[in-house]
């Protein structure tokens, strides 16, 4: 009896151990993550804008590398800055927003210098958005 | 045929018209939810959220991409997205409204102003009829506009399991906050 119980306490804390790595498991690592995808900021927008469906069936969650012409830079009250990269549509563009778990070896982006970004794609509104952006 | 073109003509006036209304816009709201259960308190944000704002006729829109909400950890993030939201088949979270007693809002005048807000709100591809209140924020021209409302889970159909029913809320809570830019058409 005695000798079952000692098995018992150690699967037990086992379980507890893995629980609790499962439970604070971290958000992926954007600057180490393998890019799925490589294109221009024109390409993605026009493919989201042609067929949004197929598109969200290529890109959606997935690790996107970026090339483009800034076109705008904001930050907002936390701090945390987005980009908005030219495409062949004038109004609506392609918004990178920076990742805030990296720390960027730079912010300070300009209008009109080329980029290359990598990201998580999250869809289309009316611009193509990438959320938790690096700088690649 | 003539009375069609007649026709088709009245309406394009009349949209002309109606949309002629200074239109507020940006595309950097943040939206935010937080549920508060038993056994955890959990809370994400989004802070691209797009959003429309007519200030001639009070309609106002906003739209969120499901997948930009960031979570504290990422084990939540992933069974919010794949395991209640769906976020591969349903996206978006679409809300289409008007603030109802426009009267009470002075675009021109800085102040805050209550309002009441009703309209559609979409999410997990179910639609249904919401009702709030919101405080629209006029400061030397700059509009902003917030509110806070609540939303019953099981009304959009997202289940969630006896296992965890006391780790989520069946009530969650959700902040608008938004900050406007005039929306101004370059052609």
């Amino acid at each position: 009896m005695k000798k079952y119980f000692k098995y018992l306490i150690f699967l037990f804390a086992i379980g507890l151990v893995s629980g609790f790595f499962i439970y604070n498991k971290p958000h992926q690592n954007i600057e180490k993550a393998k890019v799925d995808q490589s294109l221009t900021a024109s390409k993605l927008f026009t493919e989201f804008e042609v067929d949004e469906n197929a598109a969200n069936q290529i890109y959606l969650d997935k690790i996107v590398e970026i090339t483009g012409v800034v076109r705008e830079v904001s930050a907002d009250e936390n701090g945390m800055t987005s980009l908005t990269l030219n495409t062949d549509n004038e109004m609506f563009g392609v918004i990178c927003q920076l990742d805030n778990l990296t720390k960027h070896k730079r912010t300070d982006f300009k209008k009109g210098e080329e980029i290359t970004l990598k990201g998580i794609c999250t869809g289309v509104l009316m611009d193509v958005v990438l959320v938790r952006c690096v700088e690649s | 045929m003539k009375l069609i073109k007649f026709f088709v003509l009245l309406v394009a006036i009349v949209f002309a018209q109606t949309s002629y209304g200074q239109k507020y816009f940006t595309r950097s709201g943040k939206i935010s939810f937080s549920s508060d259960a038993a056994l955890e308190q959990i809370e994400a944000v989004n802070q691209k959220a797009t959003s429309v704002l007519d200030s001639q006729t009070g309609k106002m829109e906003f739209a969120i991409l499901i997948k930009a909400f960031q979570f504290e950890k990422a084990l939540m993030q992933e069974h919010f997205n794949e395991n209640y939201m769906e976020s591969d088949k349903y996206p978006k979270a679409i809300f289409k409204g008007a603030i109802t007693d426009l009267s009470k809002v002075d675009f021109g005048n800085d102040g805050k102003y209550q309002v009441d807000v009703k309209g559609d709100l979409c999410i997990h591809g179910i639609t249904n009829s919401v009702v709030t209140a919101g405080i629209i924020t006029v400061s030397k021209g700059n509009i902003s506009a917030a509110a806070d409302f609540e939303v019953a889970v099981a009304d959009y159909k997202i289940e969630i399991p006896n296992i965890v029913k006391d780790n989520i809320a069946k009530i969650v809570e959700i902040q608008v906050a938004i900050d406007y830019e005039l929306f101004n058409k370059k052609s």
